[in-house]
């Protein structure tokens, strides 16, 4: 029993060797056996007192580190840590090589002389005692460390040696010794090269300073900065990709791809019409509008823009001067600013627009030897391509401002002047008052009304000097003096009959000449009746020219000429020996020309290609313009042909009226147009104005001067154009509206029937369907 | 003195300086300087100058105040602020004899438009180269109307005599102008281009009279608008509308035969009905200097030799009678309808009524480059009639087709905005309305039924206008006459 422990001890104690040897051969095994068997022998001769001791011993030894490992070690692993205990070596590795060397050594040993790696000794008792050799590690070992001597002292406080120099003992029983104690020099010098993992404690089991192993500070880093404290931890490991986005060549499903995905969502449609709904109403803006953003340009200050010389004082900046030339200007330069060879020739090699300098300082010994300058023929050279129209530069197309196409129209307070207001009125009409005018010396105003009478009056006072009912039922269509001032002759038209009238308002000199005038015809009128009757197959002439009647003789209607049809229309020639009438609902004698002097009325015209409207002769030349209509006819007297054929465009022309210049013509209609004709420009009209709200009854230009024309309409207003013709051909007339008068009343859709132009001032007169006539100023 | 002006009030005081240009009202020196309550208007600075310590008059004069050339209105105080002046400043109050506002007074019925009207008093011209004393109370007004008669008038509204009617020898259209060359003579023109002188006969009691023709003068081509005369030299100008100034003389022995061809009535008819023969007599000149009608000639009232004429050819012309010439020509740019000479502020103007809603004053002197001293602004139509304050220099009344005659002051003015034309810019000072049109809040439209054609301002009689509306009407500043007896 006693062997097999003491065998079972060794055999503990040097676990390594049998484990590690079992591979190797029986033979040792064997050898072992032997061996163990002699030792048992001895041992179990020699004591079991020591066995307990040293079992002892064992135990005291374990207290130390378990007290200080920790508690929770069980006892029954006795056998364990006798072995850690026992190798003196932490690593296993280390203890097998140890094991190793121990068997390499000792094999020859057993082999040559049998030597054990013991020696007994004789302990204090007297018995034997084995002591080993101390292990020499060799120099390939690495565990060098492992040659501390270890603590034995068993389970007892280490107070208990407080009293002795050494600490415990190792293994083969001799004292440790107490290792010295650093002298205050050395604890300050420790504390002040603080070594790594310095604690400041000293390790109860060596007495040593305990200071931390390099992995414990790793932990603690690692717990500092928040890293899992183990060691190994990966954070970030490598994806495991569970689905794969790689395209499989055998798909797991054969299935067709679905119809749906190649037709258009519906409900994506739907959706996408309700954000389109949207944004049309409103409601989503597809952008964010652009933000009213000022533009904030940087602004410069002109700090010098006035800048007047001042004397000096710091508080005053000076603007900035032009340098003055400085050397390299001068014809004769110092050397320095002489350009290099090397200089030279960089210049002029470089291209003109990159040179710093336009010029290369160059150095005369004396101004006479100065040269002339020699881009002069190349400047003049450029010069002449531009005069030439050969820009070489490409011309940017010009960004045209809209506003600035708009024609410049003076404002009409710059064109005065022109009527403004109502200043006279004439009131004394039954009825409309149809037609107008002033006479050519400005003091008399003539109307004609539905009355049946002509009425003068005195133009400023509003004063009725004269009337005469030339006609009971018919109304007055038309008024006209006669132009020219050495008679006064008024024209008047009712139903067929035409009257010329002296009004009883002039000298007895003119008074007589006036009706000298129209009393001279008289016997030519005998005359051509006679010869038309003697021709015998001619038909009635188309004018009779009768004296009117001696109640009519007596208030100074001294002529009348009776026609076929209702005359609506008479027209002056400028001469005052011919006039022309217009009675629209002749079929054939529509247009009359009438001369006064011989009392002959002709019919001009077959034919005419619609129902003539008005007449006018020019006011120089030997034309005369029939209006039907569609269209303005202009026929020269003289040769007798159709000269110009004026197509204004309007539907129906209610008057027309030529500019006393002759080379313009305004024309009215009744479908609410006033037409601008330059004459010489085109048969279609310049310029239209469409401002009136109903039909156009009368147009006229004023004749004295002043650059203006006026129209009358049914919506009862008149309005004043500014129409001023230049001589220039080039220049177009300039047309501005310039005032609306308002004051006739329109009475059953009849607005101002008749106007006219005062012969020298910028007044006007009109004649209403409300029974007055007024006179704007 | 100072002490009753300078009371306290719970205004402020501002230094005032007194001035004036009528020498018989002028305050001593030491006196013009004072020191007067802020809250005072018109009147009581009026009040002031006729206490006992300033002018110390007899019976007060009613006083207007101009500073700068407008009359005070308002309060000082309000003057002040609105002309952003400081109280410490000093004004300079220059004061005038107030235009007391017009009272209507009466109004003389006629058959017809009242073209015309003139007065004979004590005062008027032709009452004082009458020589025999007008009697107060016993001042006429001739009307002419366009009826073709003329008609005299007493203060109280009766007609005294009434001229002769076309069958008669008198006038057969519309007379547009007449005047009293003296107190039995009367001339009129005409629209039948006649001038007529009047004999004017009263009886004893002054309640009824008699016109009868005495000459008729023949010349014009048209209507004669305009007529002035000149009673001791027996002088008439007149313009016409066929635009000539003639120029005659009322005595029969002087002036030249009739021409033949203007001479005769132009009907036979009118021939046989002519059942009185007047004696015929043609002008001394015609002169046809107007290219368009003449509207108006006067003669200038310090030299008899010069005539002035307007026109509608926008001129008024400087015409020597002694050579029947034309001096001189002042081109404006409207036509003009009317012409009144005034004494003026410092040098004789010519005032003138345009078409164009405005008076124009003129200085008439050939040696003068500005032709426009001034415009007066107010009327809304044409202007047609002037006469001139009969006690002062600035004084002016016009009548215009807008309805009313408008008194003007020459003294006050302001520079006119550039849609006026520049220059200085008169306003009225008084608007006379027709009685007719009293209460109503609008004129007619083109002054239908209320143009005003004539206007006479006479001191003793007042403002007498004729209009369309067939009436004479009198209005009368009331104390006007009483300053002057002070």
């Amino acid at each position: 029993m006693a062997p097999t422990t003491l065998d079972r001890k060794r055999k503990a104690v040097t676990r390594d060797v049998p484990e590690s040897s079992d591979a190797e051969s029986e033979a040792e095994f064997g050898g072992a056996i032997l061996e163990g068997i002699l030792s048992q022998s001895e041992d179990s001769e020699e004591d079991s007192g020591t066995e307990e001791d040293s079992e002892n011993e064992e135990d005291v030894n374990l207290d130390g580190p378990e007290a200080l490992d920790s508690d929770e070690i069980p006892s029954d692993m006795d056998e364990e840590d006798v072995v850690g205990w026992n190798g003196a070596s932490n690593k296993t590795n280390g203890s097998k090589d140890v094991a190793k060397k121990i068997i390499g050594e000792h094999q020859p040993l057993d082999e040559d002389e049998d030597k054990p790696n013991y020696t007994v000794v004789k302990d204090a008792n007297g018995g034997e005692r084995y002591v080993y050799e101390e292990i020499n590690p060799v120099y390939d070992s690495d565990d060098s460390d492992a040659v501390a001597p270890t603590n034995t002292i068993g389970n007892i406080p280490l107070s208990f040696y407080d009293s002795y120099p050494h600490i415990g003992y190792d293994i083969n029983g001799k004292k440790i010794m107490r290792p010295a104690k650093g002298e205050a020099l050395d604890a300050l010098l420790d504390s002040i090269d603080i070594p790594k993992g310095w604690t400041g404690l000293t390790d109860p089991a060596t007495g040593k300073p305990l200071n931390l192993s390099q992995d414990e500070l790793e932990i603690l880093r690692r717990i500092q900065t928040n890293e899992a404290p183990e060691d190994g931890y990966d954070p970030y490991p490598a994806t495991v990709e569970y689905f794969t986005g790689i395209e499989e060549i055998m798909p797991l499903s054969s299935a067709p791809e679905p119809k749906r995905r190649f037709l258009p969502s519906k409900h994506e449609a739907k959706r996408v019409m309700k954000i389109v709904r949207a944004i049309r109403e409103g409601r989503i803006l597809p952008y964010r509008p652009p933000e009213d953003k000022e533009e904030e340009e940087e602004h410069h200050y002109d700090i010098w823009q006035d800048e007047q010389p001042r004397p000096d004082h710091v508080m005053n900046i000076p603007a900035p001067k032009m340098a003055p030339p400085g050397y390299d200007m001068s014809y004769n330069p110092p050397p320095e600013y002489l350009p290099t060879k090397a200089e030279k020739q960089a210049w002029e090699s470089a291209d003109p627009e990159d040179r710093e300098k336009e010029y290369l300082p160059t150095a005369y010994g004396s101004l006479r030897k100065v040269p002339g300058y020699e881009k002069f023929i190349n400047e003049r050279f450029e010069r002449s391509l531009d005069l030439y129209l050969a820009p070489r530069v490409r011309k940017n197309r010009l960004n045209i401002d809209p506003a600035s196409l708009l024609p410049k129209l003076p404002r009409p307070e710059e064109l005065k002047p022109f009527p403004t207001v109502c200043s006279t009125l004439f009131r004394g009409h039954e009825g409309r008052v149809r037609s107008l005018e002033i006479d050519p010396s400005g003091v008399w105003l003539a109307s004609g009304g539905d009355d049946g009478t002509v009425r003068v009056w005195e133009l400023l006072t509003g004063r009725q000097i004269w009337s005469a009912k030339i006609s009971h039922d018919e109304a007055v269509n038309v008024v006209k003096w006669r132009p020219g001032k050495d008679a006064v002759i008024l024209s008047a038209a009712a139903g067929e009959d035409i009257y010329l009238l002296v009004p009883p308002v002039v000298d007895p000199e003119t008074d007589i000449v006036s009706r000298d005038l129209l009393d001279q015809g008289f016997g030519y009128a005998t005359n051509s009746t006679q010869a038309l009757t003697a021709n015998g197959a001619r038909k009635e002439p188309v004018a009779k020219w009768t004296r009117p009647g001696s109640r009519l003789e007596d208030e100074g209607v001294l002529l009348k000429i009776t026609v076929r049809t209702t005359v609506k229309v008479i027209s002056w020639h400028r001469r005052g020996d011919f006039f022309s009438t217009v009675s629209p609902t002749a079929q054939r004698s529509a247009v009359a020309i009438h001369t006064l002097s011989k009392h002959l009325t002709q019919i001009p015209f077959r034919r005419l290609p619609g129902i003539p409207q008005t007449v006018q002769f020019h006011p120089s030349r030997p034309l005369f313009f029939v209006a039907t209509q569609r269209t303005i006819r202009s026929y020269d007297l003289q040769k007798q042909e159709l000269v110009k054929i004026i197509q204004p465009g309007a539907r129906w022309i209610s008057s027309f009226d030529i500019h006393p210049g002759g080379d313009n013509l305004i024309v009215g209609s009744y479908d609410r147009r006033l037409l601008w004709h330059d004459l010489d420009l085109s048969t279609r009209p310049y310029k239209t104005l469409r401002f009136h709200h109903k039909a156009i009854r009368a147009v006229k230009y004023h004749k004295g001067g002043f650059p203006l024309f006026a129209d009358a309409s049914d919506d009862g207003s008149l309005q004043i154009f500014h129409g001023k013709v230049v001589s220039d051909l080039m220049e177009n007339a300039t047309i501005v509206p310039v005032k609306v008068l308002k004051g006739h009343k329109v009475k059953s859709a009849l607005g101002v029937m008749d106007i006219d132009w005062h012969p020298r001032e910028p007044w006007c007169v009109s004649a209403g369907a409300d029974g007055t006539c007024r006179l704007w100023m | 003195m100072a002490k009753t002006t300078t009371l306290p009030t719970g205004h402020g005081q501002v230094q005032v300086y007194f001035t004036t240009n009528a020498p018989d009202i002028e305050l001593p020196e030491e006196k013009r300087q004072l020191r007067v309550p802020t809250d005072v208007r018109r009147y009581g600075l009026s009040q002031i100058l006729n206490s006992e310590s300033m002018l110390d008059t007899s019976a007060p004069i009613p006083f207007d105040f101009l500073i700068n050339g407008t009359f005070l209105r308002t309060t000082i105080d309000e003057y002040l602020v609105a002309n952003g002046l400081s109280s410490e400043t000093t004004l300079n109050l220059q004061y005038v004899r107030s235009l007391i506002p017009p009272l209507y007074e009466a109004s003389f019925e006629h058959d017809d438009w009242v073209s015309s009207v003139d007065i004979l008093s004590a005062s008027s011209r032709a009452g004082k180269w009458a020589g025999q004393k007008v009697s107060p109370g016993q001042e006429r007004i001739l009307s002419a109307s366009y009826d073709g008669l003329l008609r005299v008038w007493n203060k109280s509204g009766q007609t005294i005599a009434t001229s002769a009617s076309s069958s008669a020898g008198g006038h057969t259209s519309s007379i547009k102008s007449a005047k009293f060359i003296s107190g039995t003579q009367i001339a009129s023109s005409s629209l039948d281009r006649t001038v007529r002188l009047w004999k004017y006969t009263e009886s004893e009691d002054g309640f009824s009279g008699e016109l009868k023709p005495t000459l008729e003068l023949y010349g014009h081509k048209g209507s004669i608008d305009s007529i002035d005369v000149h009673g001791p030299s027996n002088h008439i100008v007149t313009a016409s509308a066929d635009g000539s100034i003639g120029h005659w003389t009322s005595s029969k022995s002087s002036a030249p035969a009739a021409p033949s061809a203007l001479l005769g009535p132009t009907s036979k008819r009118r021939k046989l009905t002519t059942s009185t023969s007047t004696p015929q007599r043609g002008p001394l000149s015609m002169i046809s200097c107007h290219t368009a009608p003449a509207t108006a000639a006067i003669f200038n009232p310090l030299d008899l030799t010069v005539a002035y004429s307007a026109a509608q050819d926008h001129t008024i012309r400087t015409i020597d009678l002694t050579t029947s010439t034309v001096v001189d020509t002042r081109t404006t740019s409207h036509p003009l309808l009317c012409l009144e000479a005034l004494t003026g502020i410092s040098t004789q103007l010519v005032a003138a009524g345009t078409s164009a809603r405005h008076i124009t004053l003129v200085d008439p002197r050939i040696s003068v480059s500005s032709t426009q001293v001034m415009t007066l602004r107010g009327h809304t139509n044409k202007i047609v009639s002037l006469s001139s304050d009969p006690e002062s220099n600035f004084g002016l009344v016009s009548g215009s087709h807008d309805g009313t005659c408008r008194v003007w002051d020459l003294r006050s003015s302001r520079q006119g905005t550039k849609d006026e034309g520049g220059g200085l810019v008169g306003e009225a000072v008084y608007v006379v309305e027709r009685d007719g049109q009293k209460g109503a809040t609008k004129r007619p439209v083109g002054g239908e039924g209320i143009k005003v054609f004539g206007v006479a301002w006479d001191k003793d009689v007042g403002i007498v206008s004729a209009g369309e509306d067939k009436m004479v009407q009198v209005n009368t500043g009331r104390g006007v006459t009483k300053s002057e007896s002070s």
